[in-house]
């Protein structure tokens, strides 16, 4: 089942290596994919979300879970109040919330803002735990081959005959719900993708002339995976990582929908739908603007990761 | 007050009807006023042969029985007696309950070692069953030959829907004509539209914030434990703005508890009120109590929504906010897993605050206090108090009302001065009716009754719940979704009056009792059939109590054999394995 | 080519087998057990040790496993602890549920994302194909239980009694059945497999009321599907469509397209005629990856249109604890996966000569 995930794979990094020029091997990357027109949007998109996470105490009115009847100045505001903006039209006599007010009392439009803080840890975080396992098991599995490559993938092969979710909500009950627990479960079962990446990145490089030769010169199999073959696997992973923050995002919100990953009062996306899904017909604002803000995310990391893909992949390349 | 009035109903009967030794003469002889046709020859059976030793403290055999039967026994074809090991002065109020409903015996023996009776029990209902559509909806159809008046409609559905936005939505598109709990925050929208109607449901449940004086945790020092210290509780119990919380977040209807157990109960809410609201003297307390800056702590919570608690999380929520503004106390909230969080619970584990709630099975002080705070109570809120199990003894055993009542007064105080809990309110919930369904209503137990509607000039009667029923053999069903739909079509020797909680005759036009409160004789009536033609008899009653009351009757099997209620409400199982060594 | 179905159906089954023990590990580390679970408050001590001796719960987990493995193996998955029923009957009432919703999905994301996909080709970098490809990015991003929540809000709440609003939960109106396909052939003596088939058929509703002829309980039952199919499909829609068109854009660039065009052919025709075939290839794989998305998405599908199909079944089974229908279920699921990896597999060879199958 070897093409099931549609894998970046080594070659990609083919017009990419500029060789000779180390120093300037990333802003040439940069200077490529940029030139991508879903890259740029996708760029822009990300930059925006990552000033609001930055500067989220400033531009947030409130805190995320500052209840609005109290603090220096208490506002005597009902629950589920829909958004109230001044220049549209709404009475400047009444307290101004771009998103509205929620269940608790908390202003949804800061609410969204901290959670995109939260969000973007989120996909760092999983993603990065699933690459850094992933490739030392495909890169242990692509270079010793045999029978613990065999064992390896074979492992790889029974987490990918489940669903993501299902998997992923199995083991979320079994070490118990929590923000942190949800991302080590999708972590996990994100943990083959990474692992095929790696391993066939090493297999197309093993026999290539220069590891070959590091090999004739006495260098060790670990100095040879550390030097020669991981740097060169790490485009397409890069990439398969990119595109992965996307999803991994999804499945972490969809996991805290269902009531598993992030607990209330947290200003997560996902666990805000989800508390409020019984408010759609009667205060939706508390879905759509989550929702548009998950969407959003989403949507950037998935434009610049297939910025990447097509400016990196020659067979792509228009 | 309605279930009082059961209770002396019960009490009314006095000692009529004489023990007659069981096995005595064969009752074929039916008097021939009775309008049976000739059923052959019928033997009236007793359970046990010989009754149970009550009190008995086990052999190598055998565990021990503490349970409230001795023996019940089918006298002729229309009566059944129960031999009581002590008075029980809300066994109308029991066996009016969904879970001792009747079956034929005919069918008890042929379907239950094959679970067709979780699906198709042989009932005595104004409906029965003619499809279960797993996952998606049941079936009934009227019962040509009911007992009672037959429903006016043709076919009962019953549907469900874990959402109250999702019920609400298929109540207004007119594809379902009734619905249970809808959310909260649909209320005014419900009652502002003529198409529908709704029907507040008064609650009998408590929701209450707990605290454990005495976590059993390894591990755990529990000198740093603010909750260990009467006076931190008291400030909490203060220091809480519950008609915040009941205002807010509860549906209309609800109410700010003023004692533990709701005051429809019979000396519920005697003895002092609880606290009001007042926060600077509680941040008094709590300063004087060595916590002027506060402390930090733990809300732990599960999110299931239940009639007490309708938004688990929004509610954990603003308890956090008002620990923290009216009483600098900083809480953590820590949601876990249904299940394992009762375990916790049980085992005392949770420690600093935990939210749970109670819902009444039968209406009855018992089943509020004893069970939270009488001797065989878990270790939920840590070392119990010793003054106060004794009098809720007192309060169990008492046949008197005035001893009765005196005892509660002081259980209440108690628990008043000790703070074991903070009861925050009496969760209100109703149920929707397009506004055509005459005879709508909803019933403070959750059972209503459909038989009885009218659903416009419609065939058919569709009713959505919050979730599907497990089993339809509700002797070993626990949970309200299955005995709602138990209820329609098996019926049990007392039913509760519609839309009330008062135990009125059913399949027994009445259950009377001797002197000391031991013996109780039931009439049954004489028309009865059940849905396979089958003809109710004393004997039905004697076997589908059996079943349930002896664990090594060959029947008792059930759905997964827990038999719940069984044992809650009669004491125990009758032939227990013996103790382990 | 029948050497490597064989070689990877051998391959198969350690990693089936890799399936069960991971499945009963997950199922059963985790805490607190199926008898707190059903009766939550009420549980007691002394009821829930007797109901772990009950079920054999009590029993070192290795000895249960080899006990299982047993089971398996005679295609026998047990009984629900929760409804005491067979998980194989739970099975066969459930899947043909999720099936009917996958298909459905996927149905609508071919037809629909291939469509976009060469309109878009068409007109490249025109504004359709801009919008197409904008909006496409989009729904790849739009999560199902966003998406989900606001169709239903849209289509049952906003437009309630327009012509155009569609039911937000079940699978027929109340009152609107449907008869088997047995019942309605006249062939209810039938026993044995055939009828086994014919009854799981049956319960997917759309397929059954359109080859029996039920057209009103046919189009009842597409209506409650509407919402769930688009919610479901609309990833896969996307994704296809962005293939379709890169993939068409692709052959379009290649030797015998310029031939064909350079004989004089149109642009259409050229497109459809000669480039459509060729650049569809990828695409059928695409829809076989799929797949696998549509079963995750399934889960939150099912969970928010309150359908009882597989993914709903299996979560309620694990907040239930009711390890034997969690087992069952997944091992089902896996073994289907398996299958269509397989078939994806497989397709590769046949749609593209190129490719050796070792």
């Amino acid at each position: 089942m070897t093409d099931r995930i549609p894998a970046v794979t080594a070659d990609v990094l083919e017009p990419v290596r500029v060789t000779g020029r180390p120093a300037n091997i990333w802003t040439d990357t940069a200077r490529v994919i940029l030139r991508q027109r879903s890259a740029q949007a996708g760029v822009a998109i990300l930059g925006l979300l990552l000033f609001l996470a930055i500067f989220a105490d400033i531009v947030a009115p409130f805190g995320p879970t500052q209840d609005l009847r109290y603090g220096d100045t208490p506002e005597r505001i009902a629950r589920l109040t829909p958004p109230c903006v001044h220049l549209l039209g709404c009475a400047t006599t009444n307290p101004q919330h771009l998103f509205g007010v929620d269940g608790n009392f908390f202003d949804v439009f800061s609410r969204v803002v901290h959670g995109t803080r939260i969000s973007l840890f989120i996909g760092f975080v999983t993603v990065g735990f699933a690459i850094v396992l992933g490739t030392l098991i495909g890169a242990v599995a692509g270079y010793a081959g045999g029978w613990v490559d065999n064992v390896l993938m074979r492992l790889m092969d029974v987490v990918l005959s489940f669903p993501a979710l299902i998997l992923a909500i199995a083991i979320v009950t079994v070490i118990g719900s929590g923000i942190i627990q949800a991302q080590l479960a999708i972590g996990i079962v994100a943990i083959p993708i990474y692992a095929r990446v790696m391993r066939a990145s090493v297999l197309s490089i093993k026999e290539r002339d220069y590891v070959t030769a590091s090999r004739a010169l006495g260098e060790s199999s670990r100095g040879i995976l550390a030097r020669r073959i991981l740097p060169n696997a790490l485009t397409p992973l890069i990439v398969q990582g990119t595109l992965g923050i996307g999803g991994a995002v999804l499945e972490v919100a969809a996991l805290s929908f269902l009531g598993l990953g992030a607990q209330p009062p947290l200003a997560e996306w996902g666990s805000m739908i989800g508390q409020n899904r019984n408010f759609i017909f009667n205060a939706p604002h508390l879905i759509i603007f989550p929702g548009i803000a998950l969407s959003l995310t989403v949507l950037g990391f998935n434009l610049l990761g297939d910025g990447m893909r097509d400016a990196l992949d020659p067979r792509l390349n228009r | 007050m309605i279930v009082a009035l059961g209770l002396v109903v019960a009490a009314c009967g006095g000692g009529g009807v004489s023990a007659s030794p069981s096995g005595s003469g064969v009752s074929s002889e039916v008097p021939s006023e009775q309008p049976f046709e000739s059923s052959g020859t019928f033997e009236p059976m007793a359970y046990p042969e010989e009754p149970a030793e009550c009190g008995f403290e086990g052999d190598a055999d055998h565990g021990p029985y503490a349970g409230e039967f001795s023996q019940i026994r089918a006298i002729d074809e229309t009566t059944v007696e129960f031999e009581l090991c002590y008075p029980d002065v809300s066994f109308l109020q029991k066996i009016a309950f969904s879970s001792f409903a009747i079956l034929d015996t005919a069918s008890l023996e042929n379907d239950m070692e094959n679970h067709r009776v979780l699906a198709r029990p042989n009932g005595t209902g104004p409906f029965m069953i003619t499809e279960w559509q797993r996952g998606d909806h049941i079936t009934m159809v009227r019962n040509p030959n009911y007992w009672g008046e037959a429903p006016s409609f043709e076919t009962l559905i019953f549907r469900w829907s874990v959402d109250s936005a999702q019920r609400f939505v298929e109540l207004q598109a007119g594809a379902v004509d009734g619905i249970d709990n809808p959310g909260p925050e649909d209320f005014a929208a419900i009652e502002g539209d003529s198409a529908f109607a709704l029907f507040p449901r008064e609650g009998l449940n408590t929701f209450y914030v707990g605290f454990n004086n005495n976590p059993q945790i390894e591990g755990y020092d529990n000198s740093t434990n603010p909750f260990a210290d009467q006076a931190v509780r008291q400030a909490v119990a203060m220091g809480i703005d519950r008609q915040q919380i009941v205002d807010n977040f509860y549906p209309p209807g609800s109410e700010v508890a003023s004692h533990f157990t709701p005051c429809a109960i019979t000396f519920a809410c005697v003895g002092d009120p609880w606290y009001e609201f007042d926060a600077e003297a509680a941040q008094a307390m709590l300063a004087d109590a060595g916590y002027p800056d506060g402390f930090s702590t733990t809300i732990h919570l599960r999110d299931v929504v239940r009639g007490y608690l309708p938004n688990p999380t929004q509610v954990a929520t603003e308890i956090q906010t008002q620990l923290r503004e009216n009483l600098n106390i900083e809480a953590s909230i820590d949601v876990q897993e249904s299940g394992t969080y009762i375990d916790n619970a049980d085992a005392g584990a949770l420690d600093g605050i935990h939210l749970l709630g109670w819902g009444a099975d039968y209406p009855d002080m018992t089943n509020f206090l004893d069970y939270h705070f009488g001797g065989g109570a878990s270790a939920q809120f840590g070392d119990k108090f010793d003054d106060l199990v004794e009098v809720l003894q007192v309060g169990a055993t008492s046949t008197e009302d005035a001893d009765r009542e005196a005892a509660y007064v002081e259980a209440n105080n108690l628990i008043r001065e000790y703070v074991p809990m903070v009861p925050i309110a009496h969760g209100g919930s109703a149920t929707a009716f397009q506004a055509d369904v005459e005879n709508a209503h909803s019933s403070p137990l959750s059972n209503e009754q459909f038989a009885g509607m009218v659903p416009g000039d419609r065939d058919q009667l569709v009713w959505m719940q919050n979730a599907e029923p497990i089993g339809l053999y509700c002797a070993d069903e626990s949970d309200g979704e299955s005995l709602r739909a138990c209820e329609q079509i098996n019926e049990s020797l007392y039913a509760y009056e519609v839309g009330g909680t008062a135990a009125e005759p059913a399949l027994a036009t009445e259950c009377t009792t001797n002197e000391d409160g031991t013996l109780w004789t039931c009439t049954l009536r004489d028309d009865v059939t059940f849905h396979n033609g089958a003809r109710l008899d004393a004997n039905d009653v004697v076997l589908s109590y059996a079943v349930q009351w002896d664990l090594e009757h060959p029947l008792h099997i059930g759905r997964d054999g827990s038999f719940t209620y069984f044992s809650a409400l009669f004491g125990g199982f009758l032939n227990n394995p013996p103790a382990e060594e | 080519m029948l050497r490597f179905i064989l070689r990877r159906l051998l391959l198969s089954i350690p990693v089936l087998l890799g399936v069960i023990l991971l499945v009963f590990v997950l199922a059963r580390v985790i805490p607190s057990d199926p008898c707190r679970a059903a009766l939550q408050e009420r549980a007691t001590d002394e009821i829930c040790e007797a109901f772990n001796a009950r079920y054999g719960l009590d029993e070192p987990l290795p000895t249960q496993f080899v006990q299982y493995i047993g089971q398996v193996l005679t295609f026998d998955l047990g009984s629900s602890i929760r409804y005491n029923r067979p998980v194989s009957e739970i099975i066969f009432e459930r899947l043909p549920l999720t099936m009917e919703l996958t298909i459905m999905a996927l149905l609508f994301a071919s037809v629909f994302g291939i469509l976009l996909g060469i309109v878009s080709a068409a007109r490249r970098n025109s504004p359709t194909d801009v919008v197409t490809m904008v909006v496409a990015n989009i729904g790849v991003s739009t999560p199902v239980f966003v998406l989900g929540l606001i169709l239903a809000w849209l289509f049952a709440v906003v437009l309630r009694d327009t012509p155009i609003a569609l039911p937000p939960s079940g699978r027929l109106t109340s009152g609107i059945d449907i008869r088997s396909i047995p019942e309605v052939w006249g062939i209810t003596d039938l026993q044995g497999p055939l009828r086994a088939i014919l009854d799981f058929v049956s319960n997917m509703y759309i397929f059954c009321a359109l080859i029996t002829g039920q057209w009103g309980a046919f189009l009842d039952a597409l209506k409650h599907m509407v919402l769930p199919m688009v919610a479901l499909g609309t990833i896969p829609l996307a994704i296809i469509a962005r293939m379709t068109r890169s993939s068409l854009l692709d052959v379009m660039g290649l030797d015998y397209i310029r031939t064909a065009r350079a004989k004089g052919l149109g642009q259409r025709a050229v497109m459809l005629r000669h480039g459509l075939r060729n650049a569809l290839l990828p695409v059928v794989t695409i829809i076989g990856l799929q797949l696998g998305l549509l079963l995750s998405g399934a889960v939150l599908t099912e969970t928010i249109f309150n359908l009882a199909g597989m993914g709903k079944t299996i979560t309620e089974a694990i907040q239930g604890r009711d390890y034997l229908v969690v087992q069952g279920l997944t091992i089902v699921i896996a073994v289907v996966y398996l299958v269509i990896n397989l078939a994806v597999d497989v397709s590769y060879g046949f749609l593209d000569p190129r490719i050796r199958l070792r």
